[in-house]
């Protein structure tokens, strides 16, 4: 699995750190199980996010799902663009699928999450 | 997942890649790799198969089984013929649903009941637990060795045209059953589904046949679809599935059968049903269900909540269990709900058509307070936030074959196009110039090939606007004076005489002793003889309550039967219901199964010993060969002398003589017709019939007389009577010449049509037709883009559905008629030459609007009429006077 430098909760969302600010995604797994993407719920920038406490949903034509935040902190930033785009989680899940940017409370949170070898185990389990 | 059972697919599915999951105890497709959306969209605009085998699918057998169906099924299952299939409720004590089931007779002595796989086992022993109460009723759970596929899509008609090896489609209409050979298998086939799709198919399959089937179907073209999209194929459609629209609401209680709308349906409280399990509280449903549509919502208590469409118009998708609110107040639950796509369309009206880019929106079933009303805005709370909604009366309609249709909510109250209200005077002048260029067009450029249309000559239609148009001329007869005609107006002699003579002309012409001319068009004339007959079928009881026609034998109209002689058109409220069927008393003439544009005369007797109709109606507005008059005429007299036979001679009423048929020496009771097809007249109707005063049957006359006036008309146009003396007149004088014209030219047409590459309908050995009328088959649901073709090249033609198509939007052929070009004097020879520019036309090689216009040049002076020049002298004056 590429993606070496990021991180995962149990609930499939993946965490990257760069700089001061946390940016959260969906899984691959995620976004494979969901299948067909259809309506994003998305916090405003300057909401609070609580780790584990859903922040989002996510639609598909199956099921609705809660998304997870990884760590707590201040929404920095959202991806405006992605629910007008759902074919991005197709294409490009870990990348221009993001979903938004926490500037995390506690970074010590940090290393409580899965890292890939770890979320790599996890899935086989599911 | 060893310990799910698996369909006899389930290998198939692996390969194809499908993510499969467990579902009511079965390892199931949830959805392919191409996904829930492309699937859906797949079936919409292709052909998309289904494995439905977890379905359970129990046969009954025995003495008593239909008892026992009508015991435990909601449904008439006495109305199911063989060869039919029936949806239907299980309903418990309570009215509520054990689960809903679809009953299939494939075989006379043999009930197959297809039921939810998520109920199989309840259903078992709900069925189990009755089965003693009966004799001799043979269960068997047929689950496993009978496997069960769902063809869905306007493709799936193609695709099982290409493989069935022996016997053929399903009539072509809903719940319609046949049995065909596919891979030599014996497969029972199915007109029914599952996804609103108007061509649709199912198919049960022998267990050791299946795979083979499937893999050939989807070699065909069909693409496989999961268990994801056939729910959101079934939520568009708004059909219900056990568990959402029947079964508990999320709120717990359960839900009365009568709340889907669909029950209404499938839920019969005939006396031949008698009684059965449920019956009472769903009888108490239906009366609250009358009257909340009456919007009287007094006996809610037995109904309060029904199942309606809604679209969600807020951002946001509604899920089963959401609630539903109505200023602020909840009024019910979301029952099902998601996300589903669509194609987008383009085009207006008949040339609406799908285009390649898809849409997505969020709509659901709810299960909400009867009162709430089509349009009426609502909110559902999803994860806590509210957001719009509103009820709408579908999503999807499916009565336009080939396509399913999706309607979105900002399509159902489209803006109209604001009309521009221009000064008088312009508007005068724009009137004036469009009826001109029009009656241009339509006159000097065009051929017109519509077989119901005629140009009356110059005279006929002068004398139609002189006076007495605009005036009255009320009459009847009255024993009181010896049967004189009294007028009830003053200013009348002229039309009088007018009438007088134009009856004895016709009833010259029809060869007959009556003739009321009185209708002004031929539906007019067929409603005027059905209301004429009730009168006369209770004219020995006048205080009872009138009793309508018992039964009527009549063409079906995708067999070419005309609207006037239809239930849905003028029959409608003439003929009783078949309380067996619970449908109009209605049974069609078989047709040859070598010619489908033919009655079968043989089994015609069957049908007449079982029903005994007291009408049969002849004639048919897609018309190319005679019809059985004297058969049907031998057979009523043999079998069931009382059956008035009537020849609808609406078509042909202008081929009356040797050349084509003579209806009252063949043994016809009653004719009616048009006078504007193939005879000359402006537009009106005639109702005949050869009765003679001393006959029983008088009586009928003298109804059809009083149904005529004062039961039709009080004016009934005069100055086009005045008009049809006129056209009557050159009837008897040109129809010998006429109308071996017309028959020559129509044999011609055909066969110049079918020698330039083109496919016509009916019997090479007598080219194709014994009418005026010819007709191509230009291939499954092309007829109406190629009649717009033809059109746009000044071919005027009429696309018709054929005897195996579903629908007129689904039209494979166009209908012609070579009767008023024969009156502008085209011959064989020019005919040919029609046949060539509409084979251009429809290869679509090139146009040929130029062509056509020279053409039509050369054939602008009407024949078989008396010439103006002659009476010149006295046109003139009428001129003048205008």
């Amino acid at each position: 699995m590429a993606n070496e430098d990021l991180k995962y909760t149990e609930s499939h969302e993946w965490a990257r750190q760069e700089g001061d600010v946390v940016t959260v995604g969906l899984s691959d797994y995620a976004v494979e199980q969901l299948g067909d993407i259809v309506f994003l719920e998305l916090p405003s920038v300057g909401d609070q996010v609580t780790k584990g406490a859903p922040f989002g949903a996510i639609e598909s034509v199956k099921a609705a799902a809660d998304i997870y935040a990884p760590v707590s902190g201040e929404v920095a930033e959202v991806n405006e663009a992605l629910p007008d785009e759902p074919e991005l989680f197709k294409t490009d899940c870990f990348g221009q699928a993001w979903l938004i940017k926490i500037k995390p409370s506690d970074p010590a949170q940090w290393d409580s999450l899965m890292d890939t070898a770890a979320y790599a185990e996890h899935v086989r389990g599911q | 997942m060893e310990h799910y059972k698996q369909t006899v697919f389930h290998d198939r599915h692996v390969e194809l890649g499908a993510k499969m999951v467990e579902f009511v105890g079965w390892h199931m497709p949830i959805q392919y790799p191409a996904g829930i959306v492309q699937e859906h969209l797949a079936t919409r605009n292709k052909a998309g198969l289904f494995d439905v085998s977890h379905m359970g699918r129990f046969v009954f057998r025995g003495e008593e089984a239909l008892a026992f169906l009508q015991y435990v099924l909601s449904n008439n299952s006495a109305g199911l013929e063989e060869g039919e299939c029936q949806y239907a409720i299980i309903p418990n004590e309570r009215g509520g649903a054990v689960d809903d089931s679809y009953l299939y007779r494939f075989y006379k002595d043999e009930y197959l009941l297809v039921v939810n796989g998520a109920n199989r086992q309840k259903d078992w022993d709900h069925f189990q637990a009755v089965l003693p109460r009966f004799k001799q009723v043979e269960m068997t759970d047929k689950t496993e060795e009978l496997t069960m596929v769902s063809l869905q899509g306007p493709e799936s008609k193609e695709i099982l045209l290409g493989v069935i090896e022996e016997g053929e489609l399903p009539e072509p209409m809903r719940n319609e059953l046949s049995i065909v050979k596919i891979k030599g298998a014996e497969i029972l086939l199915a007109r029914t589904g599952y996804t609103g799709e108007p061509i649709c198919f199912e198919l049960f399959i022998e267990r050791k046949d299946a795979v083979g089937i499937w893999d050939l179907l989807l070699e065909k073209g069909a693409q496989p679809i999961g268990l994801g999209a056939r729910d959101t194929l079934r939520l568009e459609a708004a059909l219900p599935l056990y568990g959402h629209e029947f079964g508990e609401d999320p709120g717990g209680e359960e839900m009365p059968i009568m709340s889907c709308p669909l029950a209404r349906f499938a839920v019969s409280f005939s006396p031949l049903k008698g009684d059965y399990i449920g019956r009472e509280p769903l009888f108490k449903q239906f009366e609250a269900l009358k009257l909340i549509l009456n919007r009287d919502y007094s006996r809610r208590e037995d109904l309060p909540r029904l199942t309606m469409p809604l679209a969600l118009t807020g951002r946001g998708v509604a899920r089963a269990g959401d609630k539903v609110y109505r200023d602020g107040r909840l009024v019910g639950y979301i029952a099902s709900g998601t996300m589903v796509p669509h194609w987008q369309k383009e085009g207006e009206g008949l040339f609406e058509h799908f285009i390649d880019e898809k849409g997505m929106r969020a709509i659901c079933l709810a299960y909400v307070d009867c009162d709430l009303l089509e349009d009426d805005l609502v909110e559902v709370e999803i994860r806590g936030k509210r957001t719009s909604g509103v009820i709408v009366p579908y999503h999807m309609r499916s009565e336009a074959p080939p396509y399913a249709r999706p309607i979105g909510y900002d399509q159902l109250h489209p803006e109209e196009e604001a009309i521009p209200d221009d000064q008088a005077r312009k508007k005068v002048l724009t009137l004036l110039n469009k009826a001109r260029e029009n009656t241009i067009w339509r006159q000097r450029e065009c051929i017109n090939l519509i077989p119901s249309e005629m140009t009356p000559s110059a005279m006929t239609r002068l004398l139609s606007i002189m006076d007495p148009a605009d005036r009255y001329a009320e009459h009847k007869q009255m024993k009181a004076f010896c049967d004189a005609e009294v007028f009830y107006y003053q200013g009348t002699d002229f039309i009088g005489e007018v009438e007088r003579l134009l009856v004895n002309e016709l009833c010259k012409y029809l060869g007959c002793t009556e003739v009321e001319t009185r209708v002004v068009s031929g539906q007019m004339a067929n409603t005027g003889v059905f209301s004429a007959l009730v009168d006369y079928l209770n004219r020995t009881d006048r205080k009872s309550e009138q009793r309508r026609i018992r039964h009527v034998m009549n063409h079906h109209i995708i067999k070419g039967g005309h609207l006037s002689a239809q239930p849905m058109g003028a029959l409608r409220d003439f003929v009783a219901r078949d309380p067996k069927t619970e449908k109009p008393a209605v049974v069609n003439f078989p047709v040859r199964a070598d010619n489908p544009y033919k009655v079968d005369v043989e089994a015609c007797r069957e049908i007449i010993e079982e029903f005994k109709p007291e009408l049969i109606i002849l004639g048919k507005s897609m018309i190319i060969h005679k019809e059985p008059v004297a058969e049907m005429r031998a057979l009523i007299d043999e079998i069931y002398p009382d059956c008035v036979l009537m020849y609808d001679m609406a078509h042909v009423l202008g081929l009356v003589g040797p050349y084509f048929q003579e209806p009252f020496k063949e043994g016809a009771d009653i004719v009616t017709g048009s006078t504007h097809k193939t005879f000359f007249g402006p537009q009106r109707g005639v109702i005949a019939c050869n009765y003679k005063e001393q006959d029983l049957e008088y009586e009928l006359w003298e109804a059809i007389q009083r149904r005529a006036f004062p039961g039709s008309v009080s004016n009934h146009h005069l100055g086009t009577l005045v008009g049809l003396l006129l056209a009557s007149y050159e009837m008897n004088c040109f129809k010998a010449e006429y109308q071996k014209q017309v028959v020559a030219n129509a044999k011609a047409f055909a066969r110049a049509l079918k020698e330039c590459g083109l496919e016509v309908a009916g019997d090479p050995a007598i080219s194709y037709t014994e009418t005026h009328q010819v007709i191509i088959n230009v291939g499954y649901a092309r007829g109406t883009e190629a009649a717009r073709r033809l059109e746009k090249n000044n071919i005027i033609v009429n696309y018709q559905a054929s005897p195996v198509e579903e629908g007129f939007t689904a039209a494979g052929s166009l209908r012609t008629g070579v009767s008023e070009m024969t009156r502008f004097g085209m011959k064989e020879k020019d005919f040919k030459q029609v046949a060539q520019l509409i084979r251009d036309v429809i290869d679509g090689k090139k146009g040929v609007k130029e062509e056509v216009t020279a053409f039509r040049k050369r054939f602008l002076e009407l024949k078989y009429c008396f010439s103006e020049k002659e009476f010149d002298e006295a046109v003139q004056k009428l001129h003048e006077l205008v």
